[in-house]
């Protein structure tokens, strides 16, 4: 038994093993083959570019397939310029190794400048900016301005979304209909926004953006269907599955604010966004509808005490997990952006915002059934119809503000 | 009537606290307060906000480069072989290709080359003279060499492609006496010449010209990732070096500089704190222009007559700043007495303390 059960593991582990031997002689050896590259291979991604008072800084990550070495440096204005520079911690930059190039160059606010990075095999690497401006420093009042803009376009418009729940707690059975409707509309924009935008983000090769992408999806769309039925099967008595709904929707919504957020402080900081106050105005304007989303699954729900009810203090929850993750996001990005971190946010929120559309659809699929006037119809009733329609319309009419 | 209550109790907490976070967002914006956060960490004053780059600072703006210099071994060698009276100059010319060359200083790329180095070496003669150039192809595309001046046909270097492994030899009277360039006229051509195979031919007059101190200088540029437009210019192959190491000059020294540019743009040779009399082409015995700049189509030449009267250091670069800024550049160190009245010539020297030793003290 044992012994059998040993096998099966040696069964295993040979092929590994085996791999293992072939990859020492193969890189002792070659294993015979001789393909050499014709000119040297090499690529350097730029991670950040920092404007402080007297120097430029250039983060960059070698993303090449071997080590590569920063031998000049030249700045471009109308035309480029070799400039003196230092790199920390070394102009030798291993395979996917990070460095900092320092470029004391005399820049000047407003103006446009291109970095090029020469190696030391004469292959150039060059990004740009439109307009130079000072990086903003990691201090309290610069982290405050960037929570501040993650308040802005996050946590506010959600809370006065949520405001509207009074007046949506008057609609009849076709306007509820409509309402869960126009929030899987809303929520199908956002998820493919953000799938857009997770994909349109370059990201170096080796990171792999679109595997990254598929990854944050699926991490979140299937484990959030696990854990949704992992909480209801627990919690079988609970007759807020409206209450659990209403979480879930405002979970998908803040993983999205979270990228969102990213994506949005990264490019403030990197002063990509020339017509900063306009986009925030959109962005209030968009993440508006995000609160009806957030209660729509509960609007039909008792809210106060007691036992089937849901606890006026859950709307103070569900709204910041939907729209507190932004402040995050933000400051995050301006501070320590990552394109990575972005792509695989954005990707985890578009997951999550799809699995509530699943549990949405689902939960009127149920309501259509146990309603002996609607079966026949089932959820493709015209009220429903038109909300989905409604919720892709604003979407894409209040996107008009956000797009630069 | 209980459960209405709530909810509305829960609404009112709600416009609370929106009520709250709205006072706070209109006293952090105001207009002086979101600057300052938008811009602290930033410095004051407009376009004031940098030092001007001076001696000592670290930041010297020509303290090129600042990772690596060119040892002075690996600078080429300015000073073109004296002219010498015989019946036949010999050469053999050896291309080769792939040859490596640090076009600046850490960078190396892959050159073709006439005798191992961009450019190749000066050839010279008297008018007259016979020069004789054997070139040998270890290269492994065709090649052949083109001279400007006036020879027959077949000695042209258009026609008769050498193959590689093969050499063929070129031979024509030395007429007239001027400044030439010669480089590889094999197709594609500028891949070729871009690649490094040119150089500079001399030819002096009968008579020769007064015996000076010389310097022959070929201004090129290079496209290391062939989009079209050059990464890096030099005087004589290799950006900066002569920034690196400066060239050693004496007050009131008679000096010659030949110079040819061999890049496809327009270059305009320009020394500081000095005139030159300008001898364009080389084919005048004598200048009749004194000037200190001079613009040089491609393959235009020119003999650039001066002296210092003051020491100090002082820059010859090409006037268009992008190709000063890219390599173009380099330092005369003029030591000696002032010739002349020296006072407003012994103001300190910016440079002292980045070339090197104290040579240029005074």
């Amino acid at each position: 038994m044992s012994r059998s059960r040993s096998l099966v593991w040696l069964s295993a582990l040979l092929p590994v093993v085996l791999l293992g031997a072939l990859l020492v002689v193969f890189y002792r050896t070659s294993g015979g083959l001789r393909f050499e590259a014709p000119a040297p291979v090499e690529n350097i991604a730029f991670e950040r570019l920092v404007f402080n008072g007297d120097e430029m800084v250039a983060h960059v990550r070698n993303v090449g397939p071997s080590e590569t070495t920063i031998a000049q440096v030249q700045v471009g204005w109308t035309n480029r310029a070799s400039w003196e520079f230092s790199v920390e911690p070394s102009a030798t930059i291993p395979r996917l190794g990070t460095a900092r190039v320092h470029i004391p160059y005399p820049w000047v606010a407003g103006e446009p400048y291109e970095v090029v990075l020469f190696t030391a095999a004469g292959l150039p690497f060059s990004t740009s900016v439109d307009v130079a401006a000072p990086t903003p420093q990691f201090n309290a009042d610069n982290f405050g301005a960037f929570a501040m803009l993650g308040i802005y376009v996050g946590v506010i418009p959600v809370f006065l979304g949520i405001l509207w729940l009074p007046f949506l707690r008057q609609l009849g059975k076709a306007g509820y209909g409509f309402l869960l409707s126009l929030t899987v509309g809303l929520l199908v924009f956002l998820g493919v926004d953000a799938l857009h935008e997770a994909l349109e983000t370059e990201l170096p090769g080796p990171f792999q953006g679109v595997a990254l992408t598929v990854i944050g999806v699926s991490l979140s769309l299937l484990g959030l269907t696990v854990l949704a039925r992992w909480i209801a099967e627990r919690r079988a008595g609970m007759a807020n599955r409206a209450l659990l709904l209403a979480y879930l929707v405002a979970f998908g919504i803040g993983v999205h604010n979270l990228g969102e957020g990213l994506a949005i402080g990264g490019a403030y900081a990197l002063g990509q966004i020339a017509t900063g106050a306009m986009l925030i105005i959109g962005f209030m304007i968009h993440n508006l509808t995000e609160g009806i989303a957030v209660v729509a699954p509960i609007v039909r729900s008792q809210i106060g005490a007691g036992e089937d009810a849901v606890e006026w203090s859950h709307l103070l929850w569900l709204g910041a997990l939907a729209g507190a993750p932004t402040i995050l996001g933000s400051s995050l990005g301006a501070f320590a952006p990552s394109p990575a971190l972005a792509v695989l946010f954005l990707a985890i929120g578009a997951g999550a915002v799809f699995q509530v559309v699943i549990e949405i659809v689902m939960q009127m699929r149920r309501a259509a059934a146990e309603d002996p006037g609607a079966a026949a119809v089932g959820v493709l009733n015209p009220a429903n119809v038109a909300g989905f329609l409604a919720g892709l319309a604003v979407m894409y009419v209040t996107g008009l503000f956000v797009s630069v | 009537m209980r459960g209405f209550a709530v909810p509305q109790k829960g609404a009112a907490v709600l416009f609370f606290l929106l009520g709250g976070a709205a006072a706070i967002l209109v006293w952090w914006a105001q207009p002086d307060r979101g600057v300052r956060a938008n811009q602290a960490g930033a410095p004051r004053g407009g376009h004031g906000h940098h030092v001007p780059p001076t001696k000592g600072s670290e930041r010297y703006q020509y303290a090129y480069p600042a990772v690596k210099r060119l040892p002075a071994d690996q600078v080429f060698n300015p000073v073109p072989p004296p002219p010498e009276a015989k019946p036949v100059h010999e050469y053999t010319l050896v291309v080769e290709e792939n040859v490596e060359h640090e076009v600046a200083p850490g960078i190396k790329i892959p050159a073709w080359t006439f005798n191992g180095s961009v450019p190749g070496p000066v050839l010279r003669a008297r008018e007259g003279e016979t020069i004789r150039v054997k070139l040998v192809n270890h290269g492994t595309q065709p090649h052949t060499i083109h001279f400007h001046g006036i020879h027959p046909a077949p000695m042209d270097g258009v026609f008769e492609l050498v193959p590689p492994g093969q050499s063929y030899t070129y031979e024509f009277v030395a007429q007239p006496y001027g400044v030439f360039p010669y480089h590889c006229h094999s197709n594609p051509s500028s891949q070729h010449i871009q690649n490094g195979l040119y150089g500079m031919m001399i030819i002096d007059p009968k008579e020769g010209r007064p015996p000076v101190k010389e310097m022959a200088m070929v201004m090129s540029a290079f496209d290391l990732d062939r989009d079209g437009e050059a990464d890096f210019y030099s005087w004589n192959g290799k950006a900066f070096q002569y920034a690196d190491n400066p060239i050693e000059l004496k007050a009131g020294e008679p000096v010659r500089m030949y110079v040819l540019n061999i890049f496809e743009e327009m270059m305009a040779p320009h020394i500081h704190g000095n005139m030159f009399q300008l001898i364009r082409s080389g084919t005048a015995l004598k200048s009749n222009e004194l000037t200190d700049v001079v613009a040089l189509g491609i393959a235009e030449r020119a003999i650039l007559e001066f002296h210092y009267d003051y020491p100090g250091t002082y820059m010859f670069q090409c006037h268009f700043s992008e190709h000063m800024e890219l390599g173009l550049m380099g330092w005369f160190r003029v030591t000696g007495d002032a010739k002349g009245k020296p006072a407003k010539a012994s103001a300190p020297d910016a440079l002292a303390g980045h070339l090197g030793a104290g040579e240029g003290k005074r």
